[in-house]
């Protein structure tokens, strides 16, 4: 695993501009950066990012068949009570799962160690799926990389096979979308899941989640008055669970993608339970649930709300004294503490790698770089490629 | 050599500058054009006397499911809250308001219906057409099922579809209340970091 430096593509802001890339960079700070991209060998994609992805995907899914069976344990995800039924019921039903990304510490060498799953809302699927499938594509045109470059990227092909099969599921010609106001990063993620929604023959009608309207009939509705049978919505659980129309989540009937047992995998309560079934297992952080701190006895530890984005109100603690912090709105229901394992460094950046998961495979991964040991929403997405 | 990413992607589809291409006529294709044996014979007319023409025995069975169609466009047509609405999608004069016991709201006129089985008068099938004589619709002059399909050119008049376009659409209901969800966000984000970060609620 190396970063190497490169030529960013005279044109690639124009092209940004012609495929609707429109947060690659974000106030006067770049997002995607092509001044250099990390290049993998072969083994340490398959041996040590795709295999142990797969694996822990299923370890995951255990996790939740536990809880689910557990109304304490329920309770210590602190999903709200009246949706433990729908919970239940949904991973009773086999809803169907589109997608997910774990993001783990790796340095190319060793077992790739994960920090937490993102299960429910994912996002730089756009720059993985396909911007830097482009950009692999336009660098062998152009004779700047060697035709025998690769990426671990089958993201898009994956997303359309599986929306035609989450469809199939369903019985539906049509999947609504949906996402907040005023984020275009947001709004870019689901155009894209739109466009794959196309890509396969799906009818795919946006609507806001702020525009979302309850029906007559008691379903929920688009802004045309239509009623929303499927719904994608890139608006996390945890929020819709604690909102008003969460009272109508079940009576209105959707098909919910993610559908609602993604709740339990997105929470960070998910890392401690990981440990307490699969202690010693060598993709595995030590992770620990509040009440049982006194079990950890590592000097270096990150505290972690239960329900967080993007890093946000993540520290690290030494000795019981913090000695890094983020800021964030979250931290009210709790949090939980996992073993310090710091990302590594390539000239001076820290490294996170995302593995995607479509459904219950792998299928790709994404690189990304902070100046800062907690990755952000403002880190730096870079390209990577497969080669040897 | 098996390759890890993606074999091929339809960069028309991802472009965006040139391709304001609708999503419907991509899937007006797939609906029309899936080949299976079971498919039927259809034909759209633009009214009543439109049918009777074409088929001066049938002459009441057009009348009849003119009729019905109406009545079905009533329930599973697009509606608006607004007649400005209704009509930057529809066209100027194209929509009608409607009143109920809940409220009023706007819906386009049925522009024709699609019908099949015609000889067989107890087994005809009928589904209502619209149509947009909006610059701003990407229906601007083709026709439209209930459900937002893309049949094509208002010229076209004959086509094989798939037994299930007969299909009752699910009705459009009103809208009680819109807003329920979204106020974690608010909430959230008047924490204040928004000016310093892309936003967004994905992780």
């Amino acid at each position: 695993m190396f970063r190497i430096p490169s030529e960013p593509r005279k044109n690639w802001q124009q092209k940004a501009k012609d495929f609707g890339f429109s947060f690659h960079s974000m106030y006067g700070e770049p997002y995607w950066d092509e001044s250099a991209y990390y290049q993998f060998n072969l083994q340490q994609i398959e041996n040590d990012l795709e295999d142990p992805s797969v694996e822990i995907h299923q370890m995951c899914l255990q996790v939740v068949d536990k809880v689910v069976n557990n109304d304490a344990l329920l309770s210590a995800f602190k999903i709200p009570e009246p949706f433990w039924q729908g919970v239940k019921d949904s991973w009773r039903k086999h809803d169907p799962s589109l997608y997910s990304r774990l993001d783990f510490a790796y340095d190319g060498s060793g077992p790739a160690k994960l920090y937490e799953n993102n299960a429910d809302t994912p996002t730089s699927l756009y720059e993985s799926g396909f911007w830097q499938w482009l950009w692999l594509q336009d660098l062998v045109d152009g004779n700047q990389l060697s035709r025998q470059a690769d990426q671990f990227n089958s993201l898009q092909e994956k997303l359309i096979g599986r929306l035609h099969e989450i469809a199939g599921h369903y019985q539906t010609e049509q999947i609504h979308f949906a996402c907040c106001q005023d984020t275009i990063e947001d709004r870019g993620t689901v155009q894209y899941l739109q466009d794959c929604a196309a890509e396969s023959g799906i009818l795919g009608p946006f609507v806001f989640i702020e525009d979302i309207g309850l029906g007559e009939s008691g379903r929920f509705t688009d802004l045309k008055n239509n009623p929303i049978e499927t719904l994608f919505k890139l608006y996390p659980w945890e929020f819709m669970q604690r909102e008003e129309f969460g009272d109508y989540v079940e009576s209105s009937q959707t098909n919910w993608i993610e559908p609602l047992w993604k709740s339990v995998l997105s929470n960070k309560a998910l890392m401690p339970m990981l440990w307490k079934m699969f202690k010693g297992h060598p993709n595995l952080l030590p992770a620990y649930f509040e009440d049982e701190l006194h079990l950890c006895d590592h000097t270096r530890i990150v505290k972690k709300p239960l329900f967080s984005r993007e890093g946000a109100n993540v520290s690290i603690l030494e000795k019981g004294q913090e000695i890094a912090h983020a800021d964030g709105p979250y931290g009210e229901e709790g949090f939980i503490y996992q073993a310090f394992h710091p990302l590594p460094k390539f000239d001076n950046n820290y490294t996170l790698i995302g593995s995607w998961l479509v459904n219950d495979q792998a299928a790709g991964i994404s690189v990304r770089e902070d100046s800062s040991l907690i990755t952000q929403d403002m880190s730096r997405y870079l390209p990577h490629i497969i080669l040897g | 050599m098996t390759r890890k990413r993606s074999k091929h992607i339809n960069l028309n589809r991802m472009r965006k500058q040139f391709s304001a291409k609708p999503l419907a006529i991509g899937i007006a294709s797939v609906f029309l054009a899936a080949c299976t044996d079971n498919r039927q014979q259809a034909t759209i007319y633009t009214s009543a006397q439109d049918c009777a023409n074409e088929n001066p025995e049938q002459a009441q069975v057009c009348a009849t499911a003119y009729q019905e169609a109406l009545a079905e466009a009533e329930r599973t047509g697009p509606k608006y809250n607004s007649e400005q609405d209704c009509e930057s999608e529809f066209g100027p004069n194209q929509c009608r308001q409607v009143e109920r016991s809940s409220g009023s709201f706007f819906m386009p006129f049925m522009a024709g219906y699609m019908l099949s089985n015609l000889l067989s008068p107890n087994r005809y099938q009928y589904q209502p057409m619209f149509t947009s004589y909006s610059p701003y619709s990407p229906y601007r002059y083709r026709w439209i099922g209930a459900g937002g399909y893309d049949y094509g050119d208002l010229r076209k008049r004959n086509y094989k579809v798939r037994p299930d376009a007969f299909k009752p659409k699910p009705a459009v209901t009103r809208t009680i209340k819109r807003g329920g969800f979204g106020s974690s966000v608010r909430a959230k984000s008047s924490w204040g970091s928004k000016s310093s970060s892309k936003g967004g609620w994905g992780g």
